[in-house]
């Protein structure tokens, strides 16, 4: 067994906070009086007087502890190395016209909201919705189909989703849902995992998305003077080797350089080891080359028998994925951890704990 | 009538220094009376305002201290009687027209108060403002006792009419604030009429008529030390030979006479005590000079009848006096905690300097009694830091800026000012200040520092002031800001009053000194006409006011956030409610609180339940703005209508 260390709001100044690796997920945030998230960064106006707090706690760059997350949700330590525990990977997409034309994919992700809730398996969900500018996503409680397709479509600029997970989970009776990134689907399970006591043991779905990057809010302004004050309708990236960053508004469309874009893309990324929310019920992505499927990945046994439900009540239609492209799938999700734990060595960053041998297997 | 305004000559009543200087202005038929108040010498004109319409005077709060006496000054040239109060600091602000006014004269008996703060009990300097009456070379009284107080201040309108020119009174803190029995002397109210004639200049010129207008003056002060001479507010007391004199002034008179009688002294030590102080009544002094031999100098603060008296005993040594020993604050004779010339006089201070120089030995308290006592008091009275009061919505105001500072994350500069809010630089308020200076130099200051980018600061800077600060003095410095193009949001912490010298009016109160209405001088306007930025919000609306606060200072420029919220004191809450904690909710110690309200956020009114282990709400001092229950993360501090 791994001893973990519980600190404070102290130890998150400086491990977290002072080292620029606050990937904004918003799990310290709404706790307590003490730390506010403003523009993708968590901020600690005042350090209470606690050696241990849940701030440090459910932080998802405090540390990951991969075997306990992995034997609390699977009941075993990750049987792939390369994209976590699943049962299965497939390619779907949603039936509805309406949510495929809101989405932007396959709408899978939407879809199986809307099914949770419209099927009592979940009360509400906490979702990255639009915000008025139509930039900055905004934590927002769905409770309904309109809700939900609200919400629909790909951010890019972070949200702090979590910030409001526990409170909508204290708010209701019945079972609540989340959508997020691999570091708010960690925090989410720290919460579930930490000897504190929440509202965690509520969250009843976690669906987690693909993810390499997010913007900081600060890319707003250099978007805003991209395309003026015009309504945006949906950011995109093209799958390499496109290199593209794509606005699309109500009357263009916006090519960028990524290059362009990367300056904004928030420091505490590059050290992110989990590019396909590992420690989801379901975790969802894009295919590359068919823009109107998802890549799904069924990973617990929750998550297959909600995934089978929608199937058959005719909500989604599904497809084997080529080997091709789970090869693809397997190999960027690889490269990437390799990528990141050197990084995280050379920065003697140490919040990831796994098994030794994955480890030199790993950096090999 | 009022108990200030009797008019029995020869009762005795028991009045604080401020109410006999009051008195005894009353007693000279004062007419016109200014000034902005200040510790310790803000009871004065307050007293006067309570009586003005009974003796048909004119009283007023001035913008400033120079407004003050520059208005007291126009209604003396016009032949009244006129008086200005300020506080050590305030004297400051008025020299520059004191720097003139000396010059240009008076008609009518023109007489400026000035309040000390030795040991600077509510005060940034322990200025001494006799300095000021040498520098302007004007007469200066200095009251010894609350009944000197009223007779100097009386006298002094007399004296200021007769040689034309404008007295000084200076008292401390310890005399304006402590109460003595006063024989009451007659009221002489007189009806003038005021009078500024077609031919009438009022000027201290320049050039040639400057100068003669200076050579008059040294002979105004000539007349003035004659009549010192003669003076009953100077006298001896010991045996007419004595080797050793005290040459005292102001308090340091009664701590003499106590010090010499306990040491028992009376044979061997005179006290020549002084009440006219500049220019000295040298004859007096070279009296008694001439039969001493060691002379101890008891004063407040500067050695200034030290130096003075040094300099006639060099010009008196042709003439066969001396050698004599001088002690005082040169020779480290009288000090106190911080060294010779700071701090208050006390007895112990002179029994000090008496032991030491006649090798006596003298406990006045045995060092064990002292050690027991402070045992004794540390188990019975909490230590606590000075603190805003309950309801006080400067430390909303002052959350709010830290809470937006850090939202800005760049380490921000807040410079502080002079008011209740000069404790922005303590815990309970939140430590967010880190400047403080005199009246207006949180902006003056920030103007500085919101310019020092093009040499690497580049912060934010954030001014405090409040609001009777931004009449006093904010609004040049904010046009220099503008005009010069200075990074700075000014926040005016707006409580309707000047709150921290006892709630005074101010221009945006909308009622003057006699307790007339007056339209309000709003300070929104005052900035919009400068063109700058202004916003207004109450702080209790905490999301809103951190919101704007981060809004304003992620970009450039000269901008103004008014917090406005009345002072609770000044004005009590309408509607009774009753704000109560629900312990079951309250988490007390838990992680997602640890006691916010008590241990940070420190409203006198949050206390925590030690039995509980939980927070509660002091019923007797909360005053019912139910801030804190907004701030309650777990929801557990109850509103709740009185019945």
């Amino acid at each position: 067994m791994y001893r973990i260390e519980i600190k404070g709001p102290r130890e998150l100044q400086n491990e977290v906070l002072d080292k620029e690796l606050c990937s904004a997920c918003g799990a310290c945030t709404n706790l307590c009086p003490y730390i506010d998230m403003v523009a993708g960064r968590a901020v600690m106006i005042e350090p209470c007087n606690l050696s241990e707090g849940k701030c440090y706690d459910f932080c998802p760059r405090t540390y990951i502890d991969v075997p306990t997350l992995d034997n609390d949700l699977f009941g075993t330590y990750r049987s792939d190395l390369r994209i976590g525990s699943n049962i299965m990977v497939i390619k779907a997409r949603a039936r509805d016209d309406e949510i495929k034309s809101a989405a932007q994919y396959g709408g899978v992700v939407s879809a199986l909201v809307t099914y949770a809730l419209e099927s009592g398996e979940i009360e509400a969900a906490v979702l990255a919705g639009a915000s008025i500018d139509q930039i900055n996503p905004k934590p927002t409680v769905v409770r309904n189909r309109s809700d939900v397709l609200q919400c629909a479509g790909s951010k890019y600029i972070v949200c702090p989703t979590i910030t409001e997970v526990l409170e909508a989970a204290k708010k209701t009776t019945g079972k609540i849902g989340l959508v997020g990134t691999p570091c708010q689907v960690t925090s989410v399970r720290k919460m579930q995992a930490s000897k504190f006591e929440t509202a965690a043991d509520k969250i009843g779905l976690v669906i987690g998305l693909f993810c390499t990057w997010a913007l900081l809010p600060q890319a707003q302004d250099y978007i805003k003077d991209l395309v003026g004050s015009v309504n945006l309708v949906k950011f995109d990236v093209p799958p390499p080797p496109a290199n593209m960053f794509i606005i699309e508004t109500e009357t263009k469309k916006v090519e960028v350089s990524l290059d362009e874009m990367r300056r904004f893309i928030m420091p505490a990324c590059n050290v992110c080891f989990d590019m396909t929310s590992e420690f989801a019920d379901i975790s969802v992505g894009t295919v590359e080359g068919a823009a109107d499927w998802n890549t799904v990945i069924v990973r617990t046994g929750f998550g297959k028998e909600l995934f089978r439900q929608a199937r058959e009540a005719g909500i989604i239609e599904t497809a084997p994925l080529e080997k091709e492209r789970l090869d693809h799938l397997y190999e960027a999700s690889l490269n990437r951890k390799k990528k990141v734990l050197k990084e995280m060595e050379s920065k003697k960053i140490s919040c990831l704990i796994i098994r030794e041998e994955d480890r030199s297997k790993l950096l090999s | 009538m009022s108990y200030i305004g009797i008019d029995e000559p020869g009762k005795r009543m028991l009045l604080m220094g401020n109410e006999a200087i009051a008195r005894g202005a009353l007693e000279a038929g004062v007419h016109f009376c200014s000034g902005y108040p200040g510790n310790p010498a803000s009871e004065i004109l307050t007293t006067l305002s309570d009586v003005a319409k009974e003796f048909d005077s004119y009283v007023e709060w001035s913008v400033n201290e120079i407004v003050a006496l520059e208005a007291a000054g126009a209604a003396a040239i016009s032949g009244l009687r006129a008086l200005t109060a300020m506080k050590n600091l305030g004297a400051d602000v008025c020299a520059d027209f004191l720097m003139t006014a000396n010059l240009s004269g008076t008609k009518g008996g023109f007489v400026l108060v000035t309040g000390d703060d030795p040991s600077a009990h509510s005060t940034t300097s322990e200025l001494d403002t006799r300095n000021y009456a040498r520098f302007a070379g004007i007469p200066l009284l200095e009251p010894a006792t609350t009944q000197e107080a009223k007779d100097m201040t009386n006298w002094a309108f007399d004296l200021s009419e007769e040689l034309e020119v404008i007295c000084m009174i200076r008292t401390v803190t310890r005399l304006s604030h402590s109460r003595g029995v006063v024989t009451l002397g007659p009221i002489k109210p007189e009806k003038r009429s005021a009078n500024f004639g077609f031919q009438d200049m009022w000027t201290s010129g320049s050039s040639r008529i400057t100068c003669m207008l200076h050579s008059i003056l040294h002979e105004k002060l000539k007349k003035a030390q004659a009549k010192f001479e003669e003076s009953k507010f100077n006298w001896y007391v010991g045996k007419d030979d004595a080797d050793f004199i005290i040459v005292t002034s102001g308090t340091g008179w009664l701590y003499s006479l106590e010090a010499v009688k306990l040491l028992e002294l009376e044979e061997d030590v005179g006290i020549l005590k002084l009440g006219t102080t500049w220019p000295l009544p040298e004859k007096l002094i070279a009296s008694h000079l001439r039969h001493a031999k060691e002379v101890l100098f008891v004063e407040e603060t500067d050695p200034f009848l030290e130096q003075n008296v040094k300099v006639l005993a060099a010009d008196l040594a042709i003439e066969g006096f001396g050698p004599i020993r001088f002690y005082g604050k040169k020779s480290n004779s009288i000090r106190g905690e911080f060294g010779a010339g700071t701090g208050e006089l006390d007895v112990d201070i002179v029994i000090q300097a008496l032991t030491e120089i006649k090798e006596l030995t003298y406990v006045p308290t045995e060092k064990e009694y002292i050690s027991k006592a402070q045992e004794l008091l540390s188990s019975i009275v909490p230590s606590r830091t000075m603190s805003f009061c309950a309801g006080c919505p400067h430390r909303a105001s002052l959350w709010a800026i830290k809470k937006a500072l850090k939202w800005d994350g760049r380490d921000g500069i807040v410079t502080g000012d002079i008011g209740c809010y000069s404790l922005a630089m303590l815990p309970t308020g939140f430590s967010v200040a880190r400047t403080l200076q005199c009246m207006g130099a949180g902006i003056g200051t920030a103007n500085g520092f919101g310019n020092l980018r093009r040499f690497g600061l580049n912060k934010p800077v954030v001014a405090l002031t409040g609001d009777s600060t931004f009449y006093h003095a904010c609004i040049p410095a904010l046009i220099n800001a503008r005009w010069n193009g200075a990074n700075l949001l000014l926040v005016v912490l707006d409580n309707n009053t000047t709150a921290m010298t006892g709630h005074q009016p101010h221009p945006g109160s909308g009622v003057n000194a006699l307790g007339q209405s007056s339209s309000k001088v709003l300070i929104e306007n005052i900035c919009k006409g400068i063109g700058v930025e202004v916003q207004v919000c109450d702080p209790f609306n905490l999301d809103e006011a951190v919101q704007n606060l981060y809004e304003m200072l992620q970009t450039d420029g000269t901008k103004v956030m008014i917090f406005r919220h009345a002072c609770p004191l000044a004005f009590p809450q309408e509607k009774k409610v009753r704000v109560y904690v629900d312990q079951d909710k309250c988490i007390g110690e838990e992680c997602g609180c640890a006691k916010f309200c008590t241990r940070v956020f420190g409203c006198p009114g949050n206390i925590w339940d030690y039995e509980e282990g939980k927070a509660k709400i002091d019923e007797t001092i909360c005053n019912g703005c139910g801030f804190c229950a907004e701030l309650c993360p777990e929801e557990a501090i109850i509103i709740e209508e009185a019945a």
